[in-house]
Parts: C-alpha cells; sequence; structure tokens
C-alpha cells in the first residue's frame, strides 16, 4: 500500500506543477480543470490512508471504493453529458481520467 | 452592445487557449476535433472554451453531419475596440439586478438540471422554486390533479408537499379535482 501511496503523492506534486505552469500561460480555466485532477489523486490517497489505517481492511476495500467512485462519477457525467452541460462534462471526464489512471497502478501494485 | 456583454467579451478573451482557438479560427472554420488536436487539449476542453466564446458572442457554431463548425462572428471583430470599451450599462434598475441575481443563485442551488434537490425551508427561496415549477404549467388551463402531480413528480418525489404549497402560496387555485395556475 505504501508505493501506492508514493504514486498517488507524486501525482499531486505533478499536478500542481501543471496547475502553476498553465496559470503562468494565462490558462486559468484549464488550471481549474488541473485542480481537479490534484483533489481527485488527493481523495484516493485519504480513503486509502484511512482504509489502511482499519483493522482488517485490505487492498480489497480501497478497490472496492474506488469502483465505487468510478459508478457514480459515471453517472454523473452521462447526467451532465445529457443536459450539455459542458463545463460538467470536463469536470467530469478529468475526474474519471485520474480515477482510471489510479486504478491502473492500483492494479498494478496489487498484485 | 451593453457594458455587461463588453464585461463577457473581454473575460472570455483573457485566456491564452481561447486566443489560440481565435487565431486558428481566422484562418478558416474549423471543428472541435481539429482544434483539439492544433492546440493539444481534449476535445471536450475545446467545447468548454467555444461555449464561452459562443456565449460572449465572438464565435458562431453550425452542426454539419456529425460535427460542430466553428467560425469567428466578423460582425463583431470588425466593431472598434473604443466602442465597445465605451458601451453603456443596460438600463435595468440595480433592485431588480440585485432581485434577479438572488433569484438564479437561489435556482442554481437548488435545482439541478430541472430537477429539485430540496424544498427549501426559507419562504423566501422555496417560492422562487415554486414559481419555477409554475413555469410548467400553462397559465389559464385547467389540470387534473393526476396532470399535474404527473408534472411534479419528475421534478421532486414529494409531489404532495409541493402541490399543497404552490395552493396556499396562492400560485395554483383548486376547485374540487382541478387546478389552474393563476400566478
Amino acid at each position: 500500500m505504501e508505493r501506492f501511496i508514493d504514486y498517488l503523492t507524486q501525482r499531486i506534486d505533478v499536478c500542481r506543477d501543471q496547475i502553476v505552469a498553465l496559470e503562468k500561460d494565462g490558462r486559468k480555466d484549464e488550471a481549474d480543470f488541473a485542480k481537479v485532477r490534484l483533489n481527485i489523486y488527493d481523495v484516493c490517497r485519504t480513503v486509502t490512508n484511512a482504509l489502511a489505517a482499519r483493522p482488517g481492511a485490505g487492498p480489497e476495500a480501497v478497490k472496492a471504493q474506488l469502483e465505487r467512485f468510478r459508478r457514480e462519477w459515471n453517472a454523473a457525467l452521462d447526467k451532465a453529458r445529457e443536459h450539455g452541460d459542458t463545463r460538467n462534462t470536463v469536470v467530469g471526464e478529468t475526474k474519471l481520467e485520474a480515477l482510471e489512471d489510479v486504478m491502473e497502478h492500483f492494479a498494478e501494485v496489487a498484485q | 452592445m451593453t457594458q455587461e456583454n463588453a464585461l463577457k467579451l473581454f473575460k472570455s478573451l483573457s485566456d491564452m487557449s481561447r486566443l489560440r482557438i481565435i487565431q486558428s479560427l481566422t484562418k478558416g472554420e474549423m471543428y472541435t476535433e481539429l482544434l483539439a488536436e492544433r492546440l493539444g487539449i481534449t476535445p471536450s476542453t475545446v467545447s468548454f472554451h467555444m461555449k464561452k466564446l459562443e456565449e460572449a458572442g465572438l464565435v458562431i457554431s453550425r452542426k454539419e453531419q456529425y460535427y460542430t463548425v466553428y467560425s469567428l462572428n466578423r460582425d463583431l471583430f470588425e466593431m472598434k475596440l473604443s466602442d465597445i470599451a465605451s458601451s453603456e450599462p443596460e438600463e435595468t434598475d440595480e433592485q431588480q439586478k440585485r432581485e434577479d441575481k438572488y433569484r438564479s443563485k437561489v435556482i442554481e442551488s437548488f435545482f439541478e438540471y430541472g430537477k429539485l434537490r430540496s424544498i427549501p425551508v426559507q419562504r423566501k427561496k422555496k417560492l422562487i422554486c415554486y414559481e419555477v415549477i409554475a413555469e410548467r404549467f400553462v397559465p389559464g388551463r385547467i389540470y387534473t390533479e393526476k396532470e399535474l402531480d404527473d408534472i411534479i413528480l419528475p421534478i421532486h418525489e414529494d409531489y404532495c408537499t409541493i402541490r399543497r404549497d404552490m395552493i396556499s402560496e396562492g400560485i395554483l387555485r383548486r376547485d374540487g379535482n382541478q387546478y389552474v395556475r393563476i400566478k
């Protein structure tokens, strides 16, 4: 689990650099989307830390929580697309993109 | 152009990606995927920027088979910057403006894609939400209770409370099993 948390911390740092670069380039809205991405890595790290501290909760519990996120965020994205809500569509896609990256890495680490 | 529109225009221009989009469009019409490829951003991010540019009146779009094709609104680009900068504020009184802003804020917080998240506790907010729901009814048309509930239910599950409240607030009038929108 430690390797996974290190990975998430590293992704958070990358997002931080991207935010600074985008803001410097005058791309504020895209910097906001990068903040959304950072937030996802941060949420996943918090959840993993909390579950790791809980007795009896192993990688399966983390996986189940990540899958719960995926289901909920997919539903929210479908709703945004259905209503032509461009902002929430980008936010939803950004969240799921980051989550897919997290889940992919989690699968590698958990093996 | 009003001062509000001018502000929207300048705000939409104060972003590097949107400036790059405009730069690309000066060379000709373009569709989302092509712009995304050129700018190295996702198509949905391009759509997000295009919406802002469209709202500001800088860009116009048209559907062409599966694509949305964008082009610059030449009329706006031919306007003098000094004319835009010296545009006058819209003639609405300040009180009305504040009320409209408050109303929009309430609607934004209590409605999501046409569904009421929860019935507000505060009467002022509740009335605004009910007025929004009332827009679904044609004034003067007679509705049966079932027709009324069928309209309210997709908005919020507690259709009985909403129906009762709308009557007591004088938005709807009940006459036996018939209902009419009066406000």
